[in-house]
């Protein structure tokens, strides 16, 4: 396996040269491997709000693309091609370098089965992992850790910010953390304070079970967080962060995992999807969010290093929007959508999935891009493969995630 | 998910606290038992009990205080009307807001030679400096970063000015800082911080107060004095089952603060459409909410037009003549004019029916189409509602079933009618306000209980509560302190609880943001959650200690906390005796054995009692006990 990927490395490199590759890409292409003493880890990014798939990797061949979004359609000759059908905004070009070197693949037409056009329902489904069910009460992303055999760590499971999101609700211990630098009680302290210990002692012998078992992790993770002080990893160079709350996670979730604090799974979100009304094309509201979304992930890429060749990111988002332009020049909520992943293990620079075509026999409901990948098939191949959990009915209970089916997106 | 928990007072005060808390018969109850329904009664119809009131609802009977509670019209409220004051911006509509404090667009208009400048000194001051601000983003956007306008900016003011702008008296103050250039004033003005700027605005009219800072950014202005009413209406109106169910609703039919001009609408959508509503018919909340500016821009249906309407095939009707159809005047026009599903979407399933609520693809968008036409009137300078017939979809359309044949603005009357009246609408709403005030997950018959007087009195929600109040799960001990608080709700639970002073909200609001539940600020159309597992998180729980230690310790500013009055027994440095104290007062007397005894095992440490070998006699410190309290595990439900 690893011959393969070196291989194709070798051949990446061959073309673009040197620059702006990680080092453990450079190592690998000179035949020093690193040894397996390490954390394989999933993260993974929620777009909320229905991202416009069809703006985001535009499929510049389809002629009715462009016949049915006259003014808010990506021109040809802007897109960034990817392989003469699909071509990415051109706000995406910190992604390009990762698509070039192999490391970033696309998934298109992908989503939900479910039909519902709600929000709520479907990022509820998504986190879930169980498409019209409503009754499941934690989170697949939390489910996946079940069989994992790994460190015990309170940051196993990590969210970036104020709230536990859905998708890590459940029994395995998880937290979420707004402020890696700031994760305590009173003043900032390297060593564990007295008052620290008082909330400790008595949420832990709180009867409030719910109350009582967030503490108990979140006491964990203050413990460990002091000892590994993830302040002194500062990004590396070439990661320049753009300013706003998503940037901001994924550059604390760095600082975590370059803390080596064993994270294992992570989960951040970027909202300002939904676009009903001006939408923009090459340049306005989804271009802006664009650059935000391309520029955060391109940093985190490069701030990793080392550590990307045991990272696989993946993005999804809850639905995609209509095929055609609405009346005020924006979109209305859709159905199938795209997904990125970008990793070390990834086999990238291929965009997968069987394209379902935009013409109006080939749209879904006759208005939405058909979907031909279930998110899950996506995802249980995350698990299967970089996790290494390979009991997919218990993550994706209702789901055939057989490996056969598996779209090889990690070689 | 609810844990079985030890409730030491229900316990005392029997298992099942009898209901007919309405009827007004007199029940024969103990007096611990009546003062358990206080405490119940408390946490759930207000924002939390402050020092004092369980024997002010006692005293006048909880039956009586609820009743009156359900009736706010009848309760003095003049004590926060004289808080609110200051707030000029709360007594002005939309457009005057939009004049008084202009937006960008504006701003832009003016620069661009369109529109005047007003005439007033004070007002006028405010657009000329907006102005400079402006010119000073567009040069730079040019790249010729005007050497002589920086150099006007940064230029020296006269040992004169800067002394008449320091001076003692207010009124001489601000004459002077409108005596410079604009420029000067914008220079000075941004230059302000802390306590200088404290300083310069101490002894300043509200008028004054607000051009000063509307000298710096107009809209922040509008923003701030809304965030600030918030919290202050929840901290101390009498009415305070009105300022919870104004929260619930505005919750409910969310609208997001950071949306365009969003901000200019709300005082107005709070103020004149949900508090008015919050206790009347669902119907009209919901005709109000339809019809509100707020609401047709958030969820953008002021934009949506008929596909085959007038105005999007570009026909004009004149009367008397046959009606001609003409090319679009303008071939944006056409491109612009098409159905928006948002709102006719988001009313179904957020609003009214439920997401199960028995509708379709097809409902939404035949719903969208009766609503188009239901736009705007100028929005950007806080215009309001307007019906354009032009824009509206001709022909039947059909929503869940029902027929609605061609009749203008009347059909979507009759659509909120249809859902308002709807027996999933009941059913969602009962359930909604029930999770509000009883459960995260209450039992189904207490919901059928709810939906059924909905649906018997005409969705009147005053009866609604009222069904819920005669309920015993409302007062059973499984109830109590079922409800982990939102950040808002525990932010101003300890503000009431520890008789808080707010003198100025501000950072009471930033609080809340680091939270993670900005006032107005939840995005998406679902509002904030109210379940307990959206708001229990490492974050959120360290969050919540950090806040109770730091309002305890007066580390908040603006927020004065006064020392608890203590007991007699307390001045005699009996750290345990004031432990009790507090325990009473900031959590009605019951608090767990675990958090008591951890409290109370760190008395003795001596970084809390204070406690020195050379100084046995120093006071506990009362504020870190307070702040352990405000942060236990008890605090965090209601």
């Amino acid at each position: 396996m690893i011959t393969r990927r070196i291989f194709v490395r070798n051949s990446a490199l061959a073309v673009i040269g040197t620059t702006a590759v990680p080092n453990f890409l450079r190592r690998a292409a000179f035949g020093a491997v690193t040894p397996a003493t390490r954390t394989q880890r999933l993260v993974v990014i929620f777009q909320r709000g229905a991202a416009d798939g069809l703006n985001i990797v535009v499929p510049h061949g389809e002629a009715a693309y462009y016949a049915m979004r006259p003014s808010i359609n990506i021109p040809r000759n802007a897109v960034l091609d990817l392989d003469g059908f699909f071509g990415l905004h051109p706000s995406l070009s910190a992604l390009q370098p990762m698509w070039n070197q192999r490391q970033l693949a696309i998934v298109h037409a992908a989503g939900s089965p479910d039909p519902t056009r709600s929000h709520f329902d479907a990022q509820d489904f998504m986190e879930s992992g169980t498409p019209g069910v409503k009754a499941t009460d934690d989170g697949w992303l939390n489910r996946c850790l079940h069989d994992v055999t790994l460190r015990e760590s309170p940051f196993r499971a990590v969210a970036m910010g104020t709230a536990l999101p859905r998708i890590l609700v459940g029994s395995e211990p998880a937290v979420a953390i707004n402020n890696v630098n700031d994760f305590g009680v009173g003043p900032r302290n390297p060593q564990v304070s007295p008052l620290e210990t008082s909330f400790e002692t008595m949420y832990a012998g709180s009867v409030d079970a719910v109350l009582h078992g967030s503490a108990a992790e979140t006491f964990d993770a203050v413990k460990m967080l002091k000892s590994a002080n993830p302040a002194q990893y500062s990004p590396g160079p070439g990661a320049n962060y753009p300013r706003g709350r998503f940037g901001d996670s994924l550059k604390q979730l760095a600082q975590l995992i370059k803390a080596n604090v064993g994270v294992q799974v992570a989960f951040a979100d970027i909202g300002g999807w939904d676009h009903h009304v001006n939408e923009g094309s090459t340049e306005g509201q989804i271009a802006n969010v664009l650059r935000e979304f391309s520029q955060s992930l391109a940093s985190f890429w490069i701030d990793l290093g080392d550590l990307g060749e045991d990272t696989v990111i993946v993005t999804m988002s809850e639905f995609g929007r209509t095929a055609r332009e609405n009346g005020n020049r924006g979109t209305d909520h859709g159905h199938a959508n795209v997904m990125f992943v970008l990793g070390g293990p990834v086999a990238g620079g291929k965009v997968y999935g069987r394209w379902p075509g935009l013409d109006a026999a080939q749209l879904y409901e006759g208005r939405d891009l058909a979907l031909t990948t279930d998110f899950r098939l996506v995802l249980g191949e995350m698990v299967y493969r970089q996790l290494g959990n390979h009991q997919l009915s218990q993550v994706f209970p209702g789901f055939d995630a057989q490996p056969t089916k598996f779209l090889g997106l990690i070689a | 998910m609810v844990p079985i928990r030890c409730f030491t007072l229900f316990a005392l005060a029997g298992l099942f606290l009898l209901p007919s808390p309405i009827s007004g018969k007199a029940t024969s109850r103990s007096q611990s038992e009546e003062r358990a329904r206080a405490i119940q009664a408390l946490n759930r119809l207000t924002f939390g009990p402050r020092p004092g009131d369980i024997d002010r609802v006692l005293t006048m009977g909880v039956d009586k205080w609820i009743d009156q509670q359900l009736h706010p019209s009848t309760i003095d409220d003049h004590e926060l009307e004289a808080r609110l004051a200051p707030l000029r911006t709360l007594g002005m509509s939309p457009r005057q807001l939009a004049e008084n404090f202009p937006p960008q667009p504006l701003i832009r208009q003016i620069a661009e030679g369109k529109q005047p400048l007003p005439r007033e000194r004070e007002k006028r001051a405010i657009y000329e400096a907006q102005l400079v601000r402006f010119r000073e983003k567009q040069d730079k956007k040019a790249g010729d970063s005007d050497q002589n306008d920086m150099a006007m900016r940064s230029e020296a003011l006269s040992e004169e000015q800067k002394s008449q702008l320091l001076a003692p008296l207010p009124d001489q103050r601000v004459r002077a800082l409108f005596s410079l250039r604009p420029e000067e004033q914008v220079n000075f003005v941004s230059s302000l911080k802390g306590g200088e700027r404290d300083r310069f605005l101490a002894g300043l009219s509200a008028e004054q107060r607000e051009t000063v800072l509307a000298l710096n950014n107009p809209q922040q202005v509008v923003t701030d004095e809304l965030l600030q009413a918030k919290i202050l209406r929840a901290t101390y109106s009498q009415r305070q089952l009105e300022e919870v169910m104004t929260d619930f609703w505005l919750n409910h039919f969310n609208v997001f603060i950071g949306k365009g001009a969003e901000r200019y609408q709300l005082i107005s959508y709070e103020q004149d459409v949900i508090r008015p509503r919050a206790l009347g018919k669902f119907e009209d909340l919901l005709r109000a909410t339809a019809e509100s500016p707020a609401m047709l821009f958030y969820l953008d249906n002021w934009l949506s037009v008929g596909p085959n309407s007038d105005f999007a095939l570009g026909i004009r009707r004149q009367p008397g003549r046959k009606h001609s159809k003409l090319a679009p005047p303008n071939p944006q026009a056409k491109r612009r004019s098409g159905l928006n599903e948002n709102y006719g979407r988001e009313l179904m399933e957020l609003h009214t029916l439920a997401v199960n609520g028995g509708y379709t693809q097809h409902d939404v968008t035949e719903a969208a189409r009766i609503l188009t036409g239901w736009t705007l009137k100028e929005p950007r300078e806080g215009g309001g509602f307007s019906f354009d017939e032009r824009k509206h979809d001709p022909g039947t359309k059909i929503v869940l079933g029902h027929k609605f044949k061609e009749s203008g603005q009347k059909e979507g009357y009759e659509l909120l009618h249809l859902l308002a009246h709807h027996p999933s609408t009941a059913r969602f709403i009962s359930r909604k306000l029930a999770m509000r005030f009883v459960s995260d997950d209450p039992a189904p018959a207490l919901v059928e209980r709810m939906a059924k007087t909905f649906l018997k009195k005409d969705g009147d929600i005053r009866e609604v509560l009222k069904t819920m109040l005669a309920s015993p799960e409302f007062w059973a001990s499984g109830s109590y302190r079922a409800k982990v608080k939102t950040p808002l709700e525990f932010v101003v639970s300890a503000l009431r609880a520890s008789g808080a002073e707010v003198n100025d909200a501000n950072p009471v609001v930033r609080q809340l943001q680091g939270l993670g539940m900005p006032l107005y600020g939840a995005q998406p159309p679902t509002g904030y959650s109210m379940k307990a597992e959206t708001w229990v998180s490492s974050s959120a729980l360290l969050g919540r200690m950090n806040f109770a230690l730091r309002l305890a310790a007066g580390k908040i500013p603006g927020v004065n906390v006064p020392p608890p009055a203590l007991e007699q027994s307390d001045q005699s440095n009996d750290v345990h005796q004031t432990l009790r104290t507090l325990e009473n007062s900031l959590l009605s007397g019951d608090v767990s054995p675990q958090t008591h005894e951890t409290i109370s095992t760190r008395l003795d440490d001596p970084a809390i009692s204070r406690r020195r070998l050379d100084d046995p006699a120093r006071s506990p410190d009362v504020p870190l006990i307070e702040g352990l309290l405000l942060g236990s595990p008890e605090f965090q439900r209601r």
